[in-house]
Formats: C-alpha cells, sequence, structure tokens
C-alpha cells in the first residue's frame, strides 16, 4: 500500500439527488458524504440500478445534484454553470467507461490527445507526455491505427490512456473490466494498480466485480441511495 | 414522425400546386370559350378577320336556315384605359333562343326593346358588375383598342349554378349594334352560330355556303378551345416538369425523413426483432407505416398544394395573359384527378424512398443496436457499385435524349437519368472530399474540424443523400438561372437589331405579344405627318389560317434599315427581300419553322381575303417575341391579297437632332383626342419587354425556392438522424471535455462542408442542365436558337446558396445536440 497523504482533493458532502418520476419524486442519492485523499484507489460497489453512475456523474460534473456539496481542493463544482463544469472535467477529471467509448474516427493518438487538444493548441511537451502514457499501457506501437482495428482489451487500455494523458486530478472509472473476458479483465486491473499506485495518481472505480476489491485502498458500499465504508475483507464475501 | 410528414406534404404540395393552376388555366379557358359558343354546333368564321354581316342575311333570309345566330366577340377595359380586361359578346336577342339563354328570349324578364333600343346597354353578373364597381344607374367609361366608349347596366344576367357564374364572370353581353359601335366593327360579325343536325355537315356545304364569299370557312364549336389549349402545351408542360423536379429533391427528403424515422427506433426494432418479429413481419410493418405517412403527408400535401395553387395560379395567369390569350381565373378547379395523382405520387414516392431503410433495418441483427458501422462499411462497399450505376444511367439518359425526336416528355426523362447519374457519383465524391477536407479543417479548427470532416465519412450512408438533395436543388436553381440568364442576354441582343426605330406607337392591346389592336386613320395621319417624324413604317398583326391553323401573320412596311444578314437562320438563293415585295414570297420566324417543320423554299397555303394562295417560303428569321411562331409579310403583298388597310403598330424615326421626349409627348398630346396610344421611346419598349420577360419566369423563381426549401428540410432531417445516432459519441466528447459550444462548431462545420461540397458540385451539374434546357428541352419546346451565356456570379450564388442553406438547416440539430445531457446518453451503458 502506498503512503496517504492527509488532504482531500475531493470531499463530498449531504449528496442528494432525486429524479422526478410521473408525479413522485425518487431519491436515488440520499445524502452522501465521503473525502478522497490523493494517491487513493476507492472502490465503490453497488448492485446494478444502485447509483453507483449517478454518483460518477455528479462527480465529473456531467449531471447536477439535487442538494449537497461537491468540492475539488479548491473548486465548488456544484456552484460552476454547464460550461465552466465542462472546462473542469476537461482539465482535472479522466473518465474511462465500460465500453471503451473511443471516437471512431480517431486515431489511437488522437483518441489520446482528444480532452487537451479540445483545450486549444498542444505544445510538444503535452504531447510527448501523452504518447508516454500509451507506452505506459503497452500500446506504443498502435498510436496510428484506428480503434476498430484493436481488440477489446486494447481499446480498453488505450481508454485508460486517454483518461490519463492530461494528468487529472482523479480518474473516474465505471466497470472498466465490465466489457472484458476474465483474462483480458485481470491485465487491465493489473494497469489499473500500476498506474494508481506507482504513480500516485487518484482514482474512484464503480464496479460490482468484487476482483477488484483487492486493488482498493478503501471499499464503499452504495445501497438504496445509502453509502457506507466497509472493510475490503467485508466486502469480499 | 412529423418530419416525415412534412416531407412528404412539402414534395406533394409543389405538383398538386403547379398541376393544379396548369388546369385551372385551361379549364377556365374552355369554360369561357363553351359560355359563347352556347348550344351552337358550327360556325362561319372569315380565313381571316372578320366576316361582312352580309353572310348573315345571306344564310337566314336568302337561304332560309333558321338556327344561325350571328356574334361579334371583343374585349373592352373597364374604367380606365389600362382598366381590367373583359369579354364582350354581341348577340342578336331575337336569334339568340336556341343558342344562348342570356337575353332569355321574349319572355326572358330582360326589356329587348330597351336592350337593343338603348345603345349603350350591357347584361351582366351580379357578382361581375361588383367585381368591376359598375354603378347600377349610369353609364361607366370602357376602353377598346384606346378609344374611349360609354356603357350602362341594362340588366343583371340570371346565374342558375355555380357553373354559370364562373363562366359569366368575365363578360359582358350587348346587343349585336352595340358591338359593333363599341369594338369599331361596323357592318362586320366575328362569326354565325349554327346548330346543324349530326350529320349534316356537308350538306350544308353543299347547300347554303355556295353563296358566300371564298374566305368563309365552316368550322366546329368544340374544336375551339383545342386549338388554344395547344398553344400553352409546351408552357404548361415545363412548369409541369419543374414540379416533377420538385418531387425528386422530394424524393431524397421522403427517403432521408424515412430513414430518420427508422433509426430513430431502431432500439424498438432491435428489441422486437429479439422477442421473435421476423424480418418479412419487420418489413411489412415500416412499409405500412410508410403507407400511413404517405397517406398523411399526401393528404396534408394536397391541402398545401392548394394553398400554393392559389398563389401559382396568379402567376400561371399573369403568363397566359402576356403571351398567349386573355383568361380570367376565379377559383382553382380542383377535380378528383388532381387530387388523385398528389395522393398517388405522394403515397407511391414514400413507400419507393422507404424500401432501402426497411432493408437495413430488417437486415440489422438484433443484438446490433447501436452498431450504425456496419451500415457505413456496407456503403463504402457499395461505393463501386453506385460508380457503375451512375455510367449506366448516364448512358442511358443521353441515349434517351438521342432517340426522343421532339417529345419533350421524354427529354426530360432523359434529363432526370441523368441527375439520378450524377446523383449516383455523390457518394464517392463527397467521400474524397470529406478527406480532402479533414487537414484542412484540422489545420484551420483543430481536433474540432478534423471531427467535422470526419463526421461526414463516418454517416456517409446519411450525409451524402443529403448531400445530393441539396445538390440537385441547387443545381436545377443553377440550370434554370443560367438558361433564363442566357435566354434574357439573347432577347436583350435581339431586341437591340429588333428595335431600331426611336418611337413605338400601338394602341393598348389586351395581350402584350400577340397585340393584333388597330389605330385609326385619323391618328395614322396626324403621327406620318409631324414635321419632326423623318421616317415611320406600319405593322400590321393579324390572325389568319395559315395551312389551316390560326397564326398570327405579321405585316410591314419596308424599313429604311433591313436586318443584318446575321440575323436569318436560312435565306434563299438571290434577293429575298426584293422577292418579297414582287411576289408571294413571305419569311416565317425560326419557332413557327420548328413548329411545322418549314424549311426555305417551302409553301404555304394562306387564306386571303380572296381565297387560299400558296406562298413560298423565302428566309428563316431569329424572333423571340412568340414561342407559338410567326409569318411576316410586305404591306404590298398583304394589300393585294387583304382587304384590310388597318395599321396595328407605327414604328417611327425621328428627324437628326429631335430631342425624342419633347416628340413623345407632342404625339400623345396631339393623339389624345383621336385614340389613347402607348407611345414609347426605343429605350422604354425594350424595357417593356425584358419586364413581361421577367415576368413570365417568376413562376420558375418560385418554383426553384421551393426546391431549395425541400433540399433544406432535407438536410434538417439529415442532421436529426446524425443526431440520434451519433448522440453516445458526442456524450462521450461531453465527456471528454468538449463544451456545448465546441459541440454546436463541429456540427456546424460538418454542415457546412457538405453545403460546400454540396455547392460545388452544383455548379457541373447546374451547368449540364442549363446546357440541356437550352439545347433540348427549349429546341424541342420552342425551337429557340439561345446563346449559352454562364455569368460567374449565378456559379458563386449557387455554392453559397448550398452553403448557407446547410448552415441553416444545422442551426436547431446542433443547438439540440450541443444541449444533450451527457449522462443520459451514456446512462444505457
Amino acid at each position: 500500500m502506498s503512503h496517504l497523504p492527509s488532504l482531500p482533493i475531493l470531499s463530498v458532502r449531504d449528496l442528494v439527488k432525486t429524479y422526478r418520476e410521473g408525479s413522485l419524486d425518487r431519491a436515488v442519492l440520499q445524502g452522501l458524504s465521503f473525502d478522497i485523499k490523493k494517491g487513493e484507489l476507492v472502490v465503490l460497489l453497488g448492485r446494478s440500478g444502485s447509483g453507483k453512475s449517478t454518483l460518477l456523474n455528479l462527480i465529473s460534473g456531467m449531471d447536477a445534484p439535487t442538494t449537497g456539496s461537491i468540492r475539488f481542493r479548491d473548486t465548488e463544482l456544484t456552484k460552476l454553470s454547464e460550461t465552466e463544469r465542462t472546462l473542469f472535467r476537461r482539465h482535472a477529471i479522466g473518465i474511462i467507461f465500460q465500453s471503451f467509448n473511443l471516437i471512431p474516427t480517431l486515431k489511437v493518438e488522437e483518441n489520446i490527445l482528444l480532452p487537451l487538444e479540445l483545450g486549444g493548441k498542444l505544445d510538444k511537451d503535452q504531447r510527448q507526455r501523452a504518447l508516454a502514457v500509451l507506452e505506459e499501457v503497452g500500446l506504443a506501437d498502435r498510436a496510428g491505427s484506428f480503434p476498430d482495428l484493436l481488440s477489446g482489451g486494447e481499446q480498453q487500455r488505450v481508454a485508460i490512456a486517454r483518461a490519463l494523458a492530461h494528468d487529472p486530478l482523479l480518474i473516474l472509472a465505471d466497470e472498466p473490466t465490465g466489457n472484458l473476458d476474465f483474462k483480458t479483465a485481470g491485465l487491465v486491473m493489473d494497469i489499473l494498480e500500476r498506474i494508481v499506485h506507482d504513480k500516485e495518481r487518484t482514482m474512484l472505480i464503480a464496479t460490482h466485480d468484487r476482483d477488484i476489491i483487492g486493488l482498493a485502498d478503501r471499499v464503499f458500499e452504495l445501497q438504496e441511495g445509502v453509502l457506507r465504508e466497509v472493510s475490503p475483507a467485508e466486502s469480499a464475501h | 414522425m412529423a418530419l416525415s410528414i412534412v416531407g412528404v406534404a412539402l414534395g406533394v404540395a409543389v405538383v398538386v400546386g403547379i398541376d393544379l393552376a396548369n388546369t385551372s388555366a385551361r379549364t377556365a379557358f374552355t369554360l369561357s370559350t363553351e359560355t359563347v359558343a352556347g348550344r351552337a354546333t358550327h360556325s362561319l368564321e372569315a380565313s381571316s378577320g372578320t366576316l361582312p354581316d352580309s353572310v348573315y342575311r345571306i344564310i337566314k333570309v336568302d337561304e332560309g336556315f333558321r338556327d344561325a345566330a350571328p356574334v361579334i366577340e371583343g374585349s373592352v377595359r373597364i374604367g380606365e384605359v389600362d382598366g381590367p380586361v373583359v369579354q364582350v359578346l354581341g348577340v342578336d336577342p331575337l336569334a339568340e333562343d336556341p343558342f344562348r339563354s342570356f337575353t332569355g328570349g321574349p319572355d326572358g324578364g330582360i326589356d329587348l326593346g330597351r336592350f337593343m333600343g338603348r345603345s349603350p346597354g350591357v347584361l351582366v353578373a351580379a357578382a361581375t358588375a361588383e367585381r368591376l364597381n359598375l354603378p347600377e344607374e349610369g353609364r361607366f367609361s370602357a376602353w377598346h383598342e384606346g378609344q374611349h366608349v360609354d356603357l350602362e347596366v341594362e340588366a343583371l344576367l340570371p346565374v342558375d349554378s355555380d357553373l354559370d357564374a364562373a363562366s359569366l364572370e368575365n363578360l359582358i353581353v350587348v346587343d349585336i349594334a352595340t358591338a359593333q359601335r363599341v369594338l369599331t366593327m361596323q357592318g362586320q360579325l366575328s362569326r354565325v352560330d349554327l346548330i346543324l343536325p349530326e350529320g349534316t355537315e356537308a350538306a350544308f356545304r353543299a347547300n347554303h355556303m355556295r353563296g358566300l364569299p371564298d374566305n368563309v370557312t365552316l368550322e366546329q364549336s368544340a374544336g375551339r378551345s383545342d386549338t388554344l389549349a395547344q398553344m400553352t402545351e409546351a408552357f404548361s408542360l415545363n412548369l409541369t416538369a419543374m414540379s416533377l423536379l420538385a418531387l425528386v429533391v422530394g424524393m431524397f427528403l421522403i427517403y432521408n425523413t424515412m430513414t430518420f424515422s427508422v433509426v430513430q427506433r431502431r432500439p424498438l426494432l432491435g428489441r422486437l426483432r429479439a422477442v421473435g418479429v421476423t424480418r418479412r413481419e419487420m418489413y411489412w410493418m415500416i412499409i405500412s407505416e410508410a403507407l400511413l405517412v404517405g397517406l398523411a403527408g399526401s393528404i396534408l400535401g394536397v391541402v398545401g398544394g392548394l394553398a400554393l395553387g392559389n398563389v401559382l395560379v396568379g402567376l400561371v395567369t399573369q403568363t397566359i395573359n402576356d403571351l398567349y390569350f386573355v383568361v380570367r381565373i376565379r377559383d382553382l378547379d380542383v377535380s378528383a384527378w388532381s387530387i388523385g395523382k398528389g395522393l398517388a405520387i405522394g403515397i407511391g414516392s414514400t413507400i419507393l424512398s422507404t424500401l432501402p431503410p426497411a432493408r437495413e433495418a430488417t437486415r440489422t441483427a438484433p443484438s446490433m443496436v447501436l452498431k450504425r458501422s456496419a451500415t457505413e462499411t456496407s456503403t463504402l462497399h457499395a461505393l463501386p457499385r453506385l460508380v457503375v450505376s451512375g455510367v449506366v444511367l448516364a448512358v442511358a439518359g443521353v441515349g434517351i435524349l438521342w432517340l426522343s425526336g421532339k417529345s419533350i416528355a421524354w427529354s426530360y426523362g432523359g434529363i432526370l437519368a441523368i441527375i439520378l447519374a450524377f446523383a449516383c457519383w455523390i457518394p464517392p465524391i463527397v467521400l474524397l472530399g470529406a478527406r480532402t477536407l479533414r487537414p484542412v479543417l484540422g489545420r484551420v479548427f483543430g481536433i474540432i474540424g478534423r471531427m467535422g470532416a470526419s463526421g461526414i465519412e463516418q454517416s456517409l450512408s446519411r450525409s451524402a443523400v443529403a448531400v445530393a438533395a441539396l445538390t440537385i436543388a441547387v443545381a436545377s436553381t443553377t440550370g434554370v438561372g443560367v438558361m433564363v440568364d442566357s435566354f434574357r442576354t439573347t432577347v436583350n441582343t435581339w431586341l437591340t437589331y429588333a428595335l431600331e426605330a426611336d418611337i413605338y406607337i400601338s394602341p393598348p392591346g389586351d395581350v402584350f405579344r400577340r397585340n393584333d389592336a388597330t389605330i385609326t386613320a385619323e391618328a395614322e395621319h396626324f403621327i406620318r405627318s409631324r414635321p419632326d417624324v423623318e421616317a415611320a413604317y406600319s405593322v400590321r398583326t393579324a390572325r389568319v389560317l395559315i395551312d389551316n391553323q390560326e397564326t398570327d401573320l405579321i405585316v410591314t412596311e419596308p424599313r429604311p434599315r433591313e436586318l443584318e444578314p446575321g440575323r436569318y437562320k436560312a435565306t434563299m438563293t438571290g434577293d429575298f427581300r426584293r422577292a418579297m415585295q414582287e411576289s408571294d414570297v413571305v419569311m416565317v420566324s425560326e419557332p413557327y419553322a420548328f413548329r411545322y417543320g418549314t424549311n426555305v423554299g417551302d409553301s404555304l397555303r394562306i387564306m386571303t381575303s380572296h381565297g387560299p394562295v400558296a406562298f413560298r417560303v423565302g428566309a428563316i428569321y431569329y424572333d423571340y417575341a412568340s414561342d407559338l411562331g410567326v409569318v411576316q409579310m410586305t404591306r404590298d403583298r398583304y394589300d393585294i391579297h387583304f382587304d384590310d388597310p388597318r395599321v396595328s403598330g407605327l414604328a417611327v424615326y425621328a428627324t437628326d437632332g429631335k430631342d425624342l421626349d419633347g416628340l413623345i409627348q407632342d404625339l400623345r398630346e396631339g393623339t389624345a383626342s383621336v385614340q389613347s396610344l402607348n407611345i414609347r421611346s426605343n429605350r422604354d419598349l425594350r424595357q417593356a419587354s425584358l419586364d413581361v420577360f421577367d415576368q413570365t419566369f417568376t413562376v420558375t423563381t418560385v418554383l426553384r425556392l421551393l426546391a431549395i426549401l425541400v433540399a433544406f428540410v432535407g438536410v434538417l432531417t439529415a442532421l436529426m438522424a446524425l443526431q440520434l445516432e451519433r448522440s453516445r459519441e458526442l456524450a462521450v466528447l461531453r465527456a471528454n471535455g468538449m463544451t456545448p459550444g465546441q459541440v454546436g462548431r463541429m456540427i456546424t462545420l460538418q454542415t457546412s462542408s457538405m453545403g460546400l461540397l454540396a455547392g460545388l458540385l452544383s455548379v457541373p451539374l447546374g451547368l449540364v442542365l442549363a446546357w440541356l434546357l437550352i439545347y433540348v428541352i427549349n429546341q424541342r419546346s420552342f425551337g429557340w436558337t439561345l446563346q449559352f451565356e454562364v455569368d460567374g456570379v449565378i456559379l458563386l450564388q449557387a455554392i453559397l446558396l448550398a452553403v448557407v442553406a446547410a448552415a441553416l438547416a444545422a442551426m436547431y440539430p446542433s443547438l439540440s445536440m450541443s444541449r444533450t445531457k451527457a449522462s443520459e446518453a451514456l446512462r444505457e451503458e
């Protein structure tokens, strides 16, 4: 286990998200509070429909909470406009999806550089750093390929590289092994562990794959909109 | 779904609108012809001009034929010298009873003694009197060929039915003597109507016509409306073809909208497949839905067509009134046939356009809900086939044009094949264009630019169809624009040499291009005798029977300067101008030669006042005043063969240095008390001619705009389909930090690039269409030789039009896409 710095980079307080269903309000998240510190790998467990993806959407700023606070160091996300949240996400957050979600018309290299390029022209250093990440996931030789020529595992590795390329504060991963076979999932888990623990990156993984728990510094479980921290040993059962 | 219906409705509305405008004009003309013909089966007419009224006396008194009635037809303008035109029907109330019920006979409730005795009395329908603001009591002003007459409403014509009301809409009935006075036809008749029992025509000729002058002919009343319908045949057909072009563009739109509706529900269709709905069942489900969409769209289209028809009928009527004959259309003639055609075309084209998306949807495996890429891969594989299909269609199109002879309908068929050939080549060209644009846009706009260009390629099956629809719409605008421009330039050049006198004088006529009104002898004498008039030559336009066809004969005095040799298409050997003076030689206009297949040296049988005379054709000359064709004869020969000393117009040359405006003023003042005449300078007449020219193409402009509108909706629906298909990709981009503004810019760049490609592609297609319209359609419709003039501005406008139309169409989808919540689009995961 890596050492744990004391200051949280993410503080979530009293987070509530309700959806309107007909004439009723349905609370998906009911007053969640937790912190994530730099260098931590936190696993979020929960059944389908428990609100894991909703929580990730709120933390990434793709959705806004009904009430509550989401603070990244000095930035209160809930006070930002849609565009400001997007710009914040572009610089501070990297996202890994279950189904990879690479842009089919962009080559591997372009996919990785996407968040950086959306911010404007790239300098040489940025480009080199981003390509170094591709090497980190073992796909430097596929930089010029289009995504449809890659296997599922390779595509997920490119998606991981894309999430890391702009050196974000926090990486969010939503069921990163959900679309992969057992062997490939293991390979991807190794990469995830390495990129967090070797390089002191911070990651929140939402999953119901209990194999990932072994990598976690801390484990949270989301049940019927309520979050509780569980020990890795307890959660493994 | 609503967009699909709108798409179908727009295409059908254009076709129905044009069809209704065309048929309404034709019906109105037929109705008014039948109204004045009444129950007459035949009539005695002069081969040219009018009949002496002695013909009626011979038939009725000398020959003792009872069912005969004299008729005078003409027109007057009400109120002002340029007021609305109404038809005048002069009848003898005592002879009318078997023919028409206007005067009601001796027991008809109209005081015939007063009607016949009080010279200015007219019978008019109440609605007509109200429309023309005719006073119930007292006289009102009317003008005939610039001469003022007073008339008075004697009684209102009884209206029995809607049909009657429509036929009386533009008619005033007067006593025959009044008609002769008002229309300056003393001692003359337009015709003598007859009722001949079936099968007695030959007997009538043999028994009753021997004592009549040579130039009197026996005509069937029913044939009259056919002759005039033939005049507008080419005009109507060309309008119909333009409306069908809008439908072709509309079919692309229907294809896109139906694809859109299939794409929209692809997850649902996937689920249906997954629960066991077979391909065949799903195919028929989509086709049945297309049937409903087609039906709903077609019904809406028919309603829209009725509204559009009301606008177009005004434009069509204006053109017919300027070029062919005066007709007033009160209501659209809405027939079950027109509506049925609209419905059939709408439903048929919807189903036809739905076949590809239905196939596409049913071939998708149930699990491949989001596999748009599969379709795009099959599109890429289809590109070589499309190129070959294009070549086959192009060869077929050229073949049809080559073999179709004079048939305009087949010619349009050939053009359609060429348009479709071009449409087949568009997808590969769009692919190449998108790949070329990608680095260029990337350099300027970064990743947004690259993705904008890639988006075109990524959704080629959608974007290529939208580009094709826009290309065809803009190309048709360019093609027609270049054709009209070429035509206008040709007419302008022609006017420069055709109008070489300083001042042109003619009485106000009803039809701009077919004016046979005459100048009074007094006014002519005054004009010719002015000291500032150095020379003048007269023109007479008379309608005569030439080879049994009623044709405009233009009779001219020798001009001080004759037309340059280059202005003749063909001439006989020797001095044909001298031959025209000294012998029975005429020249024919290019459209006449085309219409009747006449060549130099051929003989024309012209019905003169003294019977038929053979004239030789000495020359074919370029003329753009009449698409029906005219024959030109010298005044000397006309005076020998026709008993008609009148002139229809005068061309005046002023003495050197004379102020033309001053001379025009002088002539106006001098003739005002005798006859109100149009006295125009060379420049003004040329401008008036060009104004009429421009007016005749207004309806074409409306159709071009409609085609663009249809294409615009096509691009819009294509983008809406893309929006649905790419919602997930856009959500990923948003998740990775693409701002709503950047999404909007990317979509706008993609669409503008599609617009640019459509604009660039429309230039060659537009030029090909213009060439075909000028050298094939125009040649086969009218026989005119036109200069091919291409103004670079029109081509630039085309490109700009395509880009702007596409960019405008992108506004809503890009706004909508940029507002899409990424979290919702990704939730399906």
